[in-house]
């Protein structure tokens, strides 16, 4: 295996983001039907407000439904495994058949789950299936730039999503601690400058959640 | 085998894990459909598939020099065994390529032979697919599954090992490379056949590239890493038709090509496979005279047998075709994929009289072929065996030396009344068991 061509290093990149995207909002979703059961209705409008998405849903059983399974909505589940998927199904080459393999369980068990009468139950099987695809990215991929570069797509999607749930400083400097060394080994023109901004945000109990998620999105020099 | 046949369902599962799938554009739509795997194999014994070796190794070898000799002197039409017409009308002939000759002397380095057998056991050459044939990468995916599937069977049969495709592959790209690395040049997943493209990268350990990642710098051909490195090119496995090859060389609103490519390729620093302007020997018009380039060129009776194939370009040939509409197949030579093929007992009156009409006015456009009642090979239907068309694609390998591949794609048709048999038409496929002993 040769030099990682520019697109393939981009692909890696949101292919590490999406499918962390899709896993902590599943969690999320999760959680978020839980709680709607007995416990808050309109969680779904709290959900809608921390990751900035256009509350475009009628009811909580329409966000379930939609923000779920609607591939016509960009913002859902499925949307954003598909995203991941599509990024995916370029890189057979680089990151190999079994490790793709997982992705695309991932999409059948969410396509299973939409017409589930137990939908909750069977979104478990993608979780597993994308805990899986990490473990397969371990396990089965040598090149080191490959691992890091995906890698650091997940740790910045991480941050990103969890200085949005505002989450707490302790947790945002974990997920910032796990995201340098990756950053490091992806060998992306890493925004130096940006990480040591944000390192600081990310110091002391008062954190500008705001400012701190623009400078995430200064952390590649693109 | 039972244990494979009682497993298709728990295969076909584990094929739609990998993402063994092909593209179909439908009313301008694209769409990625499952390839229907059916467990029940081909079978071909050790000896009969020595004589189709045979067989094909002596065709692909008259075909390479063939392509050989058209792009240079043209003596096979100098000396009156093809007509000029047929050669230099074909949409596959590329006048660009005329003078070129490829890295060793090799055009086309994977042949996918089309085949049919006959109830009578002969098998006959239904197409050379000189280009880009597809296929190799589904009974090689499957073969891994059904092994799991059943070990007992592949312990107690003797099945060669078909496994060794990729290896063949890289072998043949290593021999023919000009220095630097090999890739394998895709349009992109929205191609019809791009599992394999990306699977045959993974398997052969090349780099899996679409134009944009390719660029040409001085006489040679690289691509370029995320960090600024810059990788020699030595072979490119294209998966792209010639025309858009090279937008500098050939259509120029190509987007999906490299500039320059051709230049390089035509300075020796880089080799195509296959190699461009092949088409004009896997045309359907120049499939007649493959036997007579076998005797031309190797001095050797053909051991392929060609179905009875009619050229209305020649007279009596009309005649025979006008003559016995209702009893042959025509097919428009511009076409592929199981599309431009037409029986003539399934037409309309009129449509039969437009035909007719078509052919007479463009000749050279159509052959007609017998139809060959070819045999059925049994697939699963829910839990019951029922009898289906099928097809083998056969690929040889050309590098230092000329291999047939001990398997095949066995494809076969869905629809009981149907001869067509192609993916894009609704097919599925079998494996191919070459006995081994």
């Amino acid at each position: 295996m040769g030099a990682i061509t520019i697109e393939k290093a981009d692909r890696l990149y949101w292919l590490g983001r999406y499918s962390e995207r899709v896993y902590t909002t599943l969690k999320l979703y999760c959680d978020g039907y839980d709680s709607m059961i007995d416990v808050s209705e309109d969680f779904y409008v709290r959900i809608c407000d921390m990751l900035e998405i256009p509350n475009i849903y009628a009811s909580k059983g329409d966000f379930i439904s939609r923000y779920g399974y609607d591939r016509s909505d960009p913002n859902s589940i499925i949307s954003n495994l598909l995203r991941g998927y599509d990024n995916a199904i370029v890189l057979r080459d680089e990151i190999g058949t079994e490790t793709l393999g997982y992705i695309q369980m991932a999409l059948y068990s969410v396509e299973s789950a939409a017409v589930s009468d137990a939908p909750v139950l069977h979104l478990q099987k993608a979780v597993d299936n994308l805990l899986a695809f990490w473990g397969c990215v371990d396990d089965q991929i040598d090149h080191f730039a490959i691992r890091g570069v995906m890698k650091f797509g997940k740790r910045v999607e991480r941050l990103d999503l969890y200085l949005r749930f505002r989450q707490s400083p302790h947790e945002l400097r974990r997920a910032y601690n796990r995201m340098l060394p990756r950053s490091r080994e992806s060998r992306l023109p890493v925004n130096w400058a940006a990480m040591d901004e944000l390192k600081e945000l990310l110091q002391g109990e008062e954190i500008d959640y705001a400012r701190a998620l623009a400078c995430l999105g200064r952390i590649l020099d693109v | 085998m039972n244990d494979i046949c009682k497993a298709t369902g728990a295969i076909n599962e584990q094929l739609a894990r990998y993402g063994v799938k092909f593209g179909i554009y439908k009313n301008g739509l694209f769409n990625e459909q499952l390839f229907p795997f059916d467990a029940i194999p081909r079978v071909i014994s050790a000896e009969e598939f020595s004589k189709l070796e045979r067989g094909l190794q002596q065709r692909v070898t008259a075909l390479n020099c063939f392509l050989a000799d058209i792009y240079a002197d043209g003596k096979i039409v100098r000396d009156g065994v093809i007509p000029p017409e047929f050669v230099f009308s074909s949409s596959g002939y590329l006048a660009q390529c005329a003078g070129v000759k490829p890295p060793r002397g090799i055009a086309s380095h994977i042949s996918g032979i089309d085949l049919v057998q006959a109830k009578d056991g002969s098998w006959y050459i239904l197409e050379d697919n000189l280009r880009v044939p597809s296929g190799a990468s589904y009974p090689l995916i499957a073969r891994q599954l059904c092994r799991r599937a059943s070990p007992e069977t592949f312990r107690e049969t003797h099945i060669a090992d078909n496994r060794d495709y990729a290896s063949l592959l890289k072998r043949t790209m290593d021999y023919v490379n000009t220095g630097g690395a090999n890739v394998i040049l895709t349009p992109g997943r929205y191609n019809a056949a791009y599992f394999e493209h990306s699977y045959l990268a993974e398997q052969t350990g090349s780099a899996l590239v679409t134009g944009s990642d390719l660029f040409v710098e001085g006489d040679a051909l690289f691509y370029q890493g995320m960090d600024g490195t810059k990788q020699r090119v030595g072979a490119v496995y294209r998966r792209i038709s010639d025309e858009y090859l090279d937008p500098m060389s050939f259509l120029p609103e190509s987007v999906i090509g490299v500039p320059h490519l051709y230049e390089v390729y035509k300075k020796g620093n880089v080799a195509i496979i296959n190699a461009p302007g092949n088409g004009v020997a896997d045309d359907k018009g120049i499939y007649y005279f493959v036997p007579k380039m076998v005797r031309y060129y190797l001095g050797e009776d053909c051991i392929t047998h060609n179905a009875p194939t009619y050229l209305p370009y020649y007279e009596q040939d009309m005649k025979y075709t006008m003559d016995n509409f209702d009893r042959i197949v025509i097919k428009d030579v511009a076409e592929a994929g199981g599309y431009g093929v037409v029986f003539g007992d399934k037409l309309t009156r009129q449509q039969k009289e437009d035909l007719m009409a078509l052919i007479r006015r463009e000749p050279r456009r159509f052959i007609a072929q017998d139809v060959i009642d070819f045999i059925d090979i049994d697939i699963m239907e829910g839990d019951a065996r029922v009898p289906r068309k099928a097809d083998l694609r056969a690929f040889v390998l050309t590098g230092e030396d000329v291999t047939v591949w001990k398997s095949g794609l066995t494809r076969f048709s869905r629809n009981p009344d149907s001869f067509i048999v192609n993916s894009s038409q609704g097919g599925g496929f079998k494996d191919t068991w070459v006995l081994s002993r």
